[in-house]
Parts: structure tokens; C-alpha cells; sequence
């Protein structure tokens, strides 16, 4: 019996929801990481307990960390409802823009800041009470009366009055321990808002292609650009719209020049369903690339690449600003290929978690073929760790990625990693 | 003694089925969505596999032609375009086989007008017939 109800609990548990992406509840807050108007910054939707109720919502600038004002717009995709208002940028503990929603589901945030515009589909999700605790209290509270009842009866020696109501009172203390017992394997009634989910969830959806672009298709150095990443479904043609929030952005993407002097790790705005654009400026003609990490709704991520070229201005440039290269401490010293490296280094001591993480290390291979994504895995106030297996021997350029109280901090350097069996 | 626990086993036999039939049947659909242009609601009276009737009620925008597909996301399938019927002004039947599977689809609503076209997605639970 008691394994029947083990395979029960499990089943159960094996059948809930896997957790949808971009969905804003009481307790659960949406971060989204955008690179908008130049600045980088991180737009926080706290979710609400209850509607009509408030939406709050703020933005956290990590570089520049200069003020700056956002214009906000929610629009209610079922009703076309529109609540606006507008939220300054700060470094850190934003003031909240309060906002009206009037129901649960499908909703489009708006962001404006210049003159560029990204729109980011969430869900407005509340909780629903749960039949599990109506029943437990259900339960108890009719225990409670019938034994009042039985006891009475019992009193008055009415004994077949007294067992019915003691057999209920036995009852309702049967289904309120039950449920007690049980509710964790049951699963939870989906929150109001929520959107449909199959019973027996497939996993895994079709892989995105993407094709790197950049308006104009000549850009010029020193000139702003758009980079733009139209994303098509592999196996229905149509634009990908169900990129899922991880790390708290949609998508990241690097940008790097093919001798690894320009790198810029951002989050493109979703300008159109299947559409990601971001704005850049390179300082220097030449071949560059671009990396996208993506990942759909209920899917694992992938990678999507493309290059493009920046091509000479008549009026040069001046001398583009390289950071100084950083000095991590490698171990081993010679990093060999396909086994794990640990790459250390110093960081002052104000640096605060940026797309949820302390640290990120992105590593190129020279000729751009392969880019991985590293997390900074030390303990709080001792210098950033990152481990990695370097996938094949040769020369990586790699970037380390921090924020302080005031900016980004972009540490570049490279890693010469050996064959295994070549070290001695 | 025995009495007692017949009961108990009864209430709690009640309780687990209204708890796991809760979930259970398909429902009629019923949802809306508003775009730029137009504001539609989705009816589908038997969501299901094989052959559906949904209606299209254009709750705004003046809609000449309503084209509705349907993709599984998870799945990547794709059913063809099915031009639906003006059956009286703003409201609009389609019918013919859209979902070949049970399991959550976007409908994809085409609506086109004076005002241009426009595509409005929905979501759709769909079970087995």
C-alpha cells in the first residue's frame, strides 16, 4: 500500500507543470536585462497578490549608473487595457513605478527610453486558494462540530446518534490528515492567469535559427548601428516569440572583433515577435562576430552565431580605449585541454551579483568558432573562480565580466591551453 | 467500530475524486486577444483533436477576411491556413482539421481589413477526441 501511494506521489509530481517562463507573481519577481539608450540595466516586475491590484515596477542601472527615465507602458493583451508611467534608472534599490492591472494573463511591457522601444510579453499570474487547505480546514472544523455533537448525544445517551456522529467526526479528521499528508504530491491548482499547460508535457522544443544582420548592412566605424537577430523556428518557419528569461535576460549576446580588442556582452530588445536588435558602435573596421544565447520556453539553450563587418570611415576614429589586460591566476598553470581549469581573479570588494550571478567569464576561440558562458563559482569576498574544460588546445581570448557599485567591469585576457598527453 | 471506518473510507473516497476531477474534461475555449488593428475572441465549443468549428468574433477593427493556423510549439507542427466564414458581420466560422494533436497550440488568427493586416496569437489547450 505504501508503495502504491510512493508511485502515486511520484507520478503526480512527475506530471506538474515544468515553470513557464516570463511570468510575474506575488514573491517571484521578473528580471529582464536590456541595453537600451546606451545603458545597461536590469527592469525588475514585482508581481501582484491579487487584481485589480498594483504592478510595481523598476529599473536598476549598472553602467552607465548615471539617472535615467524610462517611459513604461502595460497593456493587457486580452482586454487591450493600458496603464503608463515612467521610472528613473538607479544604481541600486530603485524607486518602484506602481502601475494598475485589472486582470491575470497575457500583458506586454513597453519600455521607451530615446528613441528606441522594446516590448516584453509576461503573464500577470495570482495564486488561487488552494483545494487543499479547504479541505484540511473543512475537515477539522467539521470534526470539531460532530464530536461537540457526539459528546452532547453521548451525554444523552442516544447511542446510535452518538456513533454517526462521531463516525463523522472520524471522518473529518481522516481527510484533513489525509490532505496534510498528501498535499505536497498533489498538484496545485495553476494560478489564475496562467497559460495552458498539457497534461503530459513534451520537453524540449525545436531548435531556433538565427540570422545575424545589421542595419545598415555596411556599417561604418564609429557610427551607431543596429545589430538585428531574426529568429525562425526550425520546424514551422515561424518566428520564435517563446524565448524563455535565463540569467535574467532573453537573450545575451557578444560581440567581439575577430583579434578579441572589441567585446561587448549585451541584451538585445525584442523589437518585434522573432525580433532582437540591439544598438552598437565599434570603434575599429574589421571582421566581427556575434554569439546569442538563447533558450526557448520549456527547452534547453543554444548558441546562434553570425558575423559582420565594420568597414573604414573617411574620417578615422580616434584610438580606441583597450582595457587593460587583467592577470588571472590559472591552475593548473598550463591548462590542458578537456580537463577542468580554474581561472582566479582579484575583484574589489564591492561587487554585486549582475544577471543574477557574481561574475561571468566568456571564453572565444581565436578563430570564433566556439564560445562558452562560465559562472563564477567562489565564496562571497575571496576573488572571482570560474572552473571550465577548455574543449580543445589552442589560444582562447576570454573576457571576465563583474559589476561594481558604478559599472561593468570587462577584464580581457587569454588562456593557451595545451593538448592532453603534450605537457610533460 | 466497523461503521466508523466504512464512513471515513467513503468521505475520503468523495474527497480524492472531486480533487483529481477537478482537472479532468475539456472545457469549451473561450479567450480574447487585442492587437493594434483588431481585437478578436477565440470560441472553440469542443477543443480537440481532428476536426474543430471555432468561431472568430471580431470584437474590434473591421475585419474584411479572418485566416486561422495553428502551431504546437513544443512540437514544432504546423497545420495549414483555413480562410473562415463571415457568418454575420464581425463574426467569423472556420472549420476543417487544425489540430492534429492534443497538447497546447498558438492559433494564429490573420485578420485582414481597411486598416491592414494584422496576426493575433492564442493559446489553446487541446485533448484527445
Amino acid at each position: 500500500m505504501i508503495r502504491l501511494l510512493c508511485l502515486v506521489a511520484v507520478l503526480l509530481l512527475a506530471m506538474a507543470a515544468p515553470a513557464a517562463a516570463h511570468n510575474v507573481t506575488a514573491g517571484a519577481d521578473l528580471r529582464i536585462a536590456q541595453t537600451i539608450a546606451g545603458a545597461e540595466l536590469t527592469v525588475v516586475i514585482k508581481g501582484t497578490s491579487r487584481v485589480p491590484g498594483p504592478l510595481r515596477i523598476g529599473v536598476v542601472a549598472y553602467e552607465p549608473v548615471t539617472p535615467l527615465r524610462i517611459g513604461l507602458r502595460v497593456r493587457s493583451v486580452e482586454d487591450g487595457r493600458t496603464v503608463t508611467g515612467t521610472a528613473e534608472a538607479a544604481p541600486r534599490d530603485p524607486r518602484y513605478t506602481q502601475l494598475t492591472v485589472t486582470r491575470t494573463g497575457p500583458h506586454e511591457l513597453t519600455l521607451r527610453a530615446g528613441d528606441e522601444v522594446a516590448v516584453i510579453p509576461f503573464r500577470v499570474l495570482v495564486e488561487r486558494g488552494s483545494a487543499g487547505d479547504f479541505l484540511i480546514y473543512g475537515g477539522l472544523f467539521l470534526a470539531g462540530t460532530l464530536l461537540v455533537g457526539g459528546v452532547l448525544t453521548g451525554g444523552l445517551a442516544r447511542r446510535g446518534t452518538a456513533m454517526l456522529l462521531a463516525g463523522g467526526a472520524a471522518a473529518g479528521v481522516t481527510v484533513a490528515a489525509m490532505v496534510v499528508v498528501f498535499e505536497q504530491a498533489l498538484p496545485a491548482p495553476p494560478p489564475d492567469g496562467a497559460a495552458p499547460t498539457a497534461a503530459t508535457p513534451v520537453g524540449g522544443r525545436p531548435f531556433a535559427q538565427g540570422k545575424v544582420a545589421t542595419v545598415p548592412d555596411r556599417p561604418a566605424e564609429g557610427e551607431e548601428f543596429t545589430l538585428r537577430l531574426d529568429l525562425v523556428d526550425g520546424s514551422t518557419g515561424r518566428p520564435v516569440d517563446d524565448l524563455a528569461v535565463h540569467h535574467e535576460a532573453i537573450a545575451h549576446v557578444v560581440v567581439t572583433s575577430e583579434d578579441g580588442r572589441y567585446f561587448r556582452h549585451v541584451h538585445p530588445l525584442r523589437t518585434a515577435p522573432g525580433r532582437l536588435e540591439v544598438r552598437l558602435r565599434a570603434d575599429r573596421p574589421g571582421r566581427y562576430f556575434a554569439h546569442a544565447e538563447v533558450e526557448r520556453q520549456d527547452s534547453g539553450g543554444q548558441l546562434l552565431t553570425g558575423a559582420f563587418t565594420v568597414h573604414p570611415a573617411g574620417d578615422p576614429a580616434g584610438e580606441s580605449i583597450q582595457a587593460a589586460a587583467a592577470a588571472p591566476r590559472l591552475r593548473p598553470a598550463a591548462p590542458v585541454a578537456g580537463r577542468p581549469a580554474t581561472i582566479e581573479l582579484d575583484a574589489p570588494g564591492d561587487v554585486r551579483p549582475w544577471l543574477g550571478m557574481t561574475g561571468h567569464l566568456l571564453v572565444r576561440s581565436q578563430d570564433g568558432a566556439f564560445m562558452g558562458h562560465v559562472h563564477e563559482m567562489g565564496t562571497p569576498g575571496s576573488p572571482l573562480r570560474f572552473t571550465f574544460s577548455f574543449p580543445e588546445p589552442g589560444r582562447y581570448l576570454a573576457w571576465a565580466q563583474y559589476a561594481t557599485a558604478d559599472r561593468i567591469v570587462t577584464a580581457p585576457f587569454t588562456v593557451d591551453v595545451a593538448a592532453a598527453g603534450s605537457a610533460r | 467500530m466497523k461503521r466508523l471506518a466504512v464512513v471515513a473510507v467513503l468521505v475520503a473516497a468523495a474527497v480524492a475524486l472531486f480533487v483529481a476531477g477537478r482537472n479532468a474534461a475539456a472545457e469549451p475555449l473561450r479567450t480574447s486577444t487585442t492587437g493594434t488593428r483588431y481585437a478578436a475572441t477565440v470560441l472553440i465549443e469542443e477543443p480537440v483533436t481532428g476536426r474543430v468549428s471555432m468561431e472568430v468574433v471580431v470584437d474590434s477593427g473591421d475585419a474584411d477576411t479572418v485566416a486561422v493556423s495553428a502551431v504546437m510549439p513544443e512540437m514544432g507542427h504546423s497545420t495549414p491556413e483555413i480562410t473562415a466564414r463571415e457568418q454575420r458581420p464581425g463574426r467569423f466560422l472556420a472549420e476543417g482539421e487544425l489540430f492534429s494533436m492534443s497538447g497546447v497550440w498558438d492559433v494564429s488568427l490573420r485578420l485582414d481589413g481597411p486598416a491592414g493586416e494584422e496576426q493575433l496569437i492564442v493559446k489553446a489547450l487541446i485533448s484527445d477526441r
